[in-house]
């Protein structure tokens, strides 16, 4: 679903990602784990075509993201970081925005479900800005699935939702994936990392330090903590 | 507060962008003065004095007008909480210091950016146009009082406004029948009414003190009854944009118009921005253009405001921009060029708005033999600078239009083809259908422009 081959962005003179190299396939739960500022936002933003890397390629459903940005962005869904809806449409209204740039048909019972599996029926004719962030990024997730996307691009899936409403997703995001779906998301929350996900990749200073099955450590009795912390503190005294 | 303002321009467009943007404005005012003597028996110097007066107190008028968009308009220019602006959320600053401080900065920006800028240019020319050099302190004090002047006016009238509509609208009849009133006894001249104008060609105390005055008194009222609480009321409303874009479905982009309009209509102000940012100045140019006949006798007055009301009305872009950033769509399937040509057909939508003022300006002045040159030229004017807008700005023209080579490119791209228009109508109202010709290049901007923004990325700051 993913192959990215040697990617890279410099922002000027600071390279956020250094010749990256992965690849993830159909149906996994892939989770990119990484300090804040180790590149993992614009890794997301440059498999979904929102930035063109400065080198190196990416294909992500059989799409060159560079050549098709658009094409890519129609065929998956993507929750971004700290990106907040339109201010002045509401919960409902901004979904059936979403819809109709996505040319998507039963709107009412697609928005319908989301606002019932994420609990936030009451809030559908609020303002965007006037709703708390937890509902703004259940209303971000919402967007993303509404379309019942085959891949999933999430930037920190769970920032601001209460433990609750973590379980439901965490859930949502395995029943997804058992269904035959593909999630890429980043966080550098470990436990979620280590309850959910096939696979990880660490990323630090842009560099990829570490990529393989989240079975690899947890089989042989390591946590991923431990690890992950010995990685980082390791490349950063190298 | 000013060391965000700079960076979060310098960052954008460089500091040396930034900084040369009052050097492009003492240019052009040199310039301009410069070639003064040339159109002096057309334009006498009071009226050119008269001019650059109505200039400056119209960009008050503009800039208080921020006053009305409160948070929203914070909120969209810089961003969440992490500025100044916001440090009463976690600091011990009460909200009323925070929003009087982002006052003064504000005028001081506009002051330095603008009006010194201009007057430093003026003055740069008064040795080749035999004027005395002090004429330029004098222009720059005049200047300065006349931009204090409006930006003072309008927070009164938007404070009057964010307490009751019937304060605010019962407030301008009792002022609009005084000011009757004083006509008919023919107590109200220019200098009474515009006491800048008055202390730059007479300079003493007493049209200093009636412009303090002026300046003081509606100043102080609203910074005491200014409304800095912002209420807690969550706003609920039925899914309004489905019925609407059904409607519009037939222009195409029917959601994006319809929320551009929601964004209009829902944000703090409401209507209120359009009545300050855009009516109020439009009706103090037709005031103004009222009096400019008086020295120049060849004018028509409705091309010259047709032209000059294609020209702010082509600021309505920055309404439909200010709401928005393209961030939102990024993670979606929309080009950039989708979102602006959406913007466009908002535009020609909210441009009905001009085209109904000047019909009405037309219709109550008797100036109808000349409505048709005038709707050309307001129409050509109108597209041509938006175009220029698009082109040079992409989605982005409230934040742009302040590096200095972008507002360079803007005053070139768009002072020639205006002066030429007006001047060219003064000859005969008809050549102001030579206006058509514009559309050839707003074409053309807005189809590069298009392309260009396409593959813009902007800095982050």
């Amino acid at each position: 679903m993913i192959e990215a081959d040697g990617l890279t962005k410099d922002y000027g003179s600071v390279t956020a990602v250094s010749g990256i190299s992965f690849c993830v396939a159909e149906g996994e739960l892939f989770g990119l784990l990484g300090p804040n500022g180790s590149g993992k936002t614009t890794m997301i933003r440059m498999l979904t075509g929102q930035i063109p890397p400065t080198s190196g390629s990416a294909r992500v459903m059989g799409l060159d993201v560079a050549d098709d940005p658009i094409g890519v962005r129609k065929l998956v869904g993507i929750i971004p970081e700290q990106e907040t809806p339109p201010s002045f449409l509401t919960a409902e209204e901004y979904l059936h925005f979403v819809a109709s740039i996505r040319h998507l048909d039963s709107v009412d019972e697609r928005c319908d479900r989301w606002f019932d599996l994420l609990e936030f029926e009451d809030k559908r004719n609020v303002l965007c800005k006037d709703l708390s962030r937890g509902t703004r990024q259940k209303l971000m997730f919402a967007q993303a699935f509404l379309h019942e996307p085959k891949l999933a691009l999430i930037d920190e899936p769970l920032i601001n939702l209460d433990p609750i409403m973590q379980r439901t997703v965490k859930d949502f995001l395995q029943e997804y994936v058992r269904d035959g779906g593909t999630v890429f998301f980043s966080t550098h929350i470990l436990e979620i990392a280590e309850e959910i996900c096939d696979r990880i990749g660490i990323i630090h200073n842009g560099r990829l330090l570490h990529s393989g099955p989240i079975e690899d450590l947890t089989g042989s009795g390591r946590h991923l903590e431990p690890f992950f912390l010995d990685l980082v503190r390791g490349d950063t005294g190298a | 507060m000013m060391k965000e303002e700079w960076r979060i321009h310098s960052t954008i467009f460089g500091s040396l962008g930034f900084a040369l943007f009052p050097a492009v404005v003492a240019f052009f005012a040199f310039l301009g003065s410069l070639t003064l003597p040339l159109f002096r028996d057309t334009l006498p110097y009071a009226a050119v004095a008269l001019l650059a007066q109505i200039l400056f107190l119209l960009m008050g008028v503009m800039v208080g007008s921020f006053g009305l968009m409160g948070r929203e308009f914070m909120n969209r220019r810089f961003g969440q909480a992490s500025l100044v602006a916001y440090a009463s959320r976690s600091l011990p600053v009460s909200e009323r210091r925070i929003f009087t401080a982002f006052l003064v900065k504000d005028t001081v920006y506009y002051i330095l950016l603008y009006v010194l800028p201009f007057a430093v240019g003026f003055a740069a020319a008064t040795p080749f146009i035999s004027l005395n050099p002090a004429w330029g302190l004098l222009a720059f004090v005049s200047l300065t009082l006349a931009f204090l002047m409006g930006l003072s006016i309008v927070c009164f009238l938007s404070t009057l406004y964010a307490h009751s509509v019937r304060l605010l609208a019962g407030t301008v009849v009792v002022l609009g029948v005084l000011a009757l009133a004083a006509l008919r006894l023919g107590a109200i001249t220019i200098s009474t009414v515009l006491p800048p104008y008055a202390f730059f060609l007479d300079p003493g105390p007493g049209p200093l003190a009636l412009a303090l005055l002026l300046i003081l008194v509606p100043s102080a009222v609203s910074v005491l009854f200014v409304t800095v609480e912002y209420p807690d009321r969550t706003k609920r409303f039925n899914n309004s944009l489905d019925p609407l874009a059904e409607r519009l479905r037939a222009l195409g982009s029917a959601h994006f118009i319809v929320k551009d309009a929601l964004d209009l209509l829902r944000s703090e102000g409401g209507a209120g921005k359009v009545i300050f940012s855009f009516l109020l100045p439009i009706g103090l140019i037709w005031v103004c253009l009222q009096i400019l006949i008086r020295f120049i006798p060849g004018i028509d007055p409705l091309v010259v405001f047709a032209v000059l009301l294609g020209v702010i009305s082509a600021t309505t872009y920055n309404w439909l921009t200010e709401f928005d950033s393209f961030s939102s769509y990024a993670f979606l399937p929309v080009k950039v060029s989708e979102v602006i040509d959406s913007k466009l057909k908002s535009y020609g939508l909210l441009g009905l708005l001009p085209l109904a003022v000047l019909v009405l300006a037309a219709a109550t002045s008797g100036g109808t033999g000349t409505f048709l040159p005038a709707l050309a030229a307001f129409l050509s004017v109108s597209a041509y600078t938006l175009a220029v807008t698009v082109y040079l700005t992409g989605l982005h023209p409230n934040v742009m239009l302040y590096s200095a080579g972008v507002f360079l490119r803007y005053l070139l791209a768009i002072s020639p083809a205006l002066l030429l228009l007006i001047f060219a109508s003064i000859l005969d109202p008809a050549y102001a259908f030579g206006s058509l010709l514009l559309i050839v290049p707003a074409a053309f901007l807005l189809f590069r422009g298009r392309v260009k923004w396409q593959a813009w990325e902007m800095p982050g700051y």
